[in-house]
């Protein structure tokens, strides 16, 4: 087992009247890649603040490394943070060089000199702005700027990271190589990684464990995999990952064998909890397991739709399909080039009754409707 | 329906179509944009887009797809070159008689107006017959789902709302042509995703031509029926989605639209009557189809070519004729979106390369692994890019 590096226990916070963050309870190992996940507004920037000491919880407690952190300031935190307003944090008139140099120079007076010049080209070639080692912070792209702000905080080698959607000002290929950079560089450091972002797919990719936050609430702790395949609530169903979603209710069970009745029809599902006959909650089928055409007659249920539209994605074709009583499309998404027809064209479609996911809890906070999810 | 377009007009510069060909809506000719600091923005730029195609410009930052957008509206005067709009030539006209609706990011909708009178603003100035307008109103409203919120203000809607909104006053003026300056920039990604598929559904069902900019090279494939690619103010490529990510132009293109692994190698031996290249790289000897060169084979033996294969068509095993032992670095799995899995090989000389892979299979850190292809899906890309002096290792690799 390895220590824990950062814990949260009954964590409240609220700005005037706004709850802002409620009963956070939150466990972070040492080294792992922990990402909070979540809409605007849900806290996650919050939470950050409050293990930096920038946010003080009005009840709780935050630990680092199995101590309360309450009496620790800012900086004896020794914490690094990079934020997602990065424009003000560079001092204007140092180097790119002199920036990165800098927290390492305050922190160690007696620094080897050579050995941090080494470090500091290491760690510029690694985010790949080895050619702005002189250059002053005006000269920089915001990009540029950005990637000197994480290099700052990285070389520090402080035993916890805190990261605030740092690439979500990057343009988009940028953004993709800087995620495997970052993933390398964790893995390098062996530094515990906390990581803010409202991108689902870079949390999947990039997390060992993701924690999905609505509301100033958790709504599951899990690995990317579990978040995915066995949401806890309705919530997580629709906002981790691509979900076709519709209102059903449970109106058979026997045994092992449940079936709910939707506006797509009435069909075999997989309920994600126990549930009792009567009960509504949200039907799921993710794009990925619906099958089409001569696929699709291998599956358990099938169904027939229209053919609203496809787009070749290179790897992957996507198909929007109408089914009566589901609004706007229903979406399919299928490995390599397919044809699936023209538009209008009938077309069947199946799945198999593990992928059809019967979640009757809608989220930790309970202020929502079934309507409030299908309009997520 | 993302159907793909033909178009003989593969690299933009070079091979240029007649302007005005029957379903040409927009023709732009030698467009060029040189700002008063002397840069030049826009250079001497041509591509045409095909009445009611989803036409999107992507290109890093500074490309210059931005400029050649605001150029189609008359945002500022240009240096030099001509638009032509269905046959006309708009280039000196006033933004206001051009015939086009624009959309940004930040909506700038009236925040003292409802819905509805958003909606309407535009119509007042025109000399439509009030029925006429009425009923565009009801069948945009419709299209953009907004029925519930006529008499919402734009501080009661949500930022997708109100982008359906901005769209819906471009739109019912019924312009030829509807140019959206990455709309969905500043959305969260799961609303991004959503609007995305939401344009799609628009674009189908309103039949205007669409003209879209964005960095985001996955949107791009997504919404566009043809790319325009475009890099420090020149085009590296027009033509249909799926000519971009299956033929690019250049070696630019091949990694800027979808991820690509990149081999360099001497054309040795061409073989099969002339449809197959025997490579030797740093890696050892591969094969790879030579469709999609434009000069003859025979006249590149000798001459160091690269080739690309994509991340998906590399198996693993040893059934193709292409075999490459790597070690695993890093395994990401995506659920719901593959596997990418990070390799390393090694060459003779000590030297590594990094590779990737998409794949279901179950890897671990440190695996060592043979991956497979076919020369069918190794491109070889004769252009590193329509620019000049720009180097492959450095400019286009970024090692």
């Amino acid at each position: 087992m390895s220590a824990e590096n950062i814990r949260l226990q009954s964590v409240n916070i609220s700005f005037r009247d706004e709850q802002v963050l409620q009963d956070i309870d939150l466990a972070v190992d040492d080294g792992e890649f922990c990402v909070i996940v979540g809409p605007s507004g849900c806290g996650k920037s919050t939470l950050l603040q409050s293990i930096a000491g920038l946010s003080e919880p009005d009840s709780g407690t935050v630990y680092l490394n199995g101590d309360p952190a309450s009496s620790l300031s800012v900086q004896e935190r020794n914490l690094g943070y990079v934020f997602q307003e990065f424009e003000d944090t560079l001092f204007p008139h140092m180097t790119v060089e002199e920036n990165v140099a800098f927290g390492v120079r305050q922190q160690d007076e007696q620094v080897d000199e050579e050995q941090l010049s080494e470090e500091i080209d290491e760690m510029l070639d690694l985010l790949a702005i080895g050619d702005t080692r002189d250059d002053l912070p005006s000269g920089l792209s915001g990009g540029q700027q950005q990637r000197v702000e994480l290099a700052r905080q990285l070389i520090r080698g402080c035993d916890t990271i805190l990261l605030d959607d740092p690439l979500a000002d990057l343009d988009y290929k940028l953004q993709k190589r800087m995620e495997l950079e970052i993933r390398r560089i964790h893995e390098e450091l062996e530094s515990t990684f906390l990581y803010v972002t409202h991108n689902q797919d870079q949390a999947l990719k990039l997390a060992d464990t993701v924690v999905v936050m609505n509301r100033g609430r958790i709504e599951q702790i899990g690995t990317p995999s579990e978040v995915y395949h066995n949401p806890n609530t309705a919530f997580v169903a629709n906002f981790i990952g691509d979900n076709n979603i519709t209102e059903a209710e449970l109106v058979e069970s026997d045994g092992d064998a449940y079936v709910a009745e939707s506006d797509i029809g009435r069909f075999p599902v997989t309920p994600a909890h126990d549930t009792n006959i009567g009960e509504t909650g949200i039907l799921g089928i993710r794009p990925v397991n619906v099958a089409i055409g001569e696929d699709a007659a291998e599956k358990e249920t099938t169904i027939t739709a229209t053919l609203d539209g496809s787009t070749y994605m290179g790897d992957r074709t996507e198909i929007d399909v109408r089914i009566d009583g589901y609004e706007p499309s229903f979406y399919i998404i299928v490995p390599g080039k397919v044809d699936p027809g023209q538009y209008g064209d009938e077309i069947t479609l199946g799945w198999d009754v593990t992928d059809a996911q019967f979640l009757t809890d809608l989220s930790v906070s309970d202020t929502y409707t079934i309507s409030n999810i299908l309009e997520l | 329906m993302n159907d793909v377009t033909p178009t003989d007009n593969p690299t933009g510069d070079d091979a240029r179509p007649p302007a005005g060909s029957d379903d040409t809506i927009l023709s732009v000719r030698d467009l060029t944009k040189v700002y008063p600091d002397g840069t030049v923005a826009v250079d001497e730029v041509s591509f045409d887009i095909q009445q009611g195609d989803f036409c999107v410009l992507i290109g890093p930052s500074g490309c210059g797809k931005s400029t050649t957008l605001h150029s189609l509206v008359g945002r500022f005067p240009v240096t030099s070159g001509q638009v032509l709009l269905d046959g006309d030539d708009i280039t000196h006209k006033e933004t206001h008689t051009r015939d086009i609706g624009l959309v940004f990011q930040d909506f700038q909708l009236f925040p003292h107006l409802t819905v509805t009178e958003n909606i309407e603003y535009g119509l007042k100035q025109t000399g439509i017959p009030q029925a006429e307008k009425d009923e565009r109103i009801e069948e945009i409203v419709d299209v953009m789902r907004l029925d519930t919120m006529r008499d919402r203000h734009p501080e009661e809607l949500s930022a997708g709302q109100k982008q359906r909104v901005a769209l819906a006053r471009s739109l019912v003026l019924e312009p030829k042509l509807l140019l959206l300056d990455e709309p969905l920039g500043d959305m969260d990604y799961k609303l991004q995703k959503r609007m995305e598929r939401e344009l799609l559904r628009i674009h189908r069902e309103m039949d205007t031509t669409f003209v879209y900019v964005t960095h985001d090279q996955t949107q791009a494939m997504r919404l566009g029926d043809q790319l325009v690619v475009m890099n420090d103010g020149k085009i590296e490529q027009s033509s249909s989605t799926d000519a971009v990510y299956n033929e690019p132009a250049t070696a630019f293109v091949s990694t800027f639209v979808g991820d690509s692994n990149v081999f360099t190698g001497e054309i040795t031996t061409v073989s099969d009557d002339g449809r197959t290249a025997e490579l030797d790289t740093r890696f050892g000897t591969f094969w790879a189809a030579t469709a999609n060169l434009d000069s003859d084979p025979e006249s590149l033996l000798g001459e160091s070519i690269p080739f690309s294969v994509r991340p998906h068509q590399f198996e693993l095993g040893t059934h193709e004729e292409n075999v490459l032992s790597c070690d695993v670095d890093d395994v990401l799995h995506q659920p719901g979106n593959g596997t990418q899995i990070l390799l390393t090989a090694t060459d003779s000389d000590g030297d590594t390369g990094e590779f990737q892979l998409q794949s279901a299979e179950i890897l671990s850190v440190d695996d060592r692994v043979d991956i497979t292809w076919s020369p069918d899906h190794a491109t070889l890309l004769e252009r590193t890019s329509v620019l000049e002096d720009i180097d492959l290792e450095e400019d286009v690799l970024g090692e």
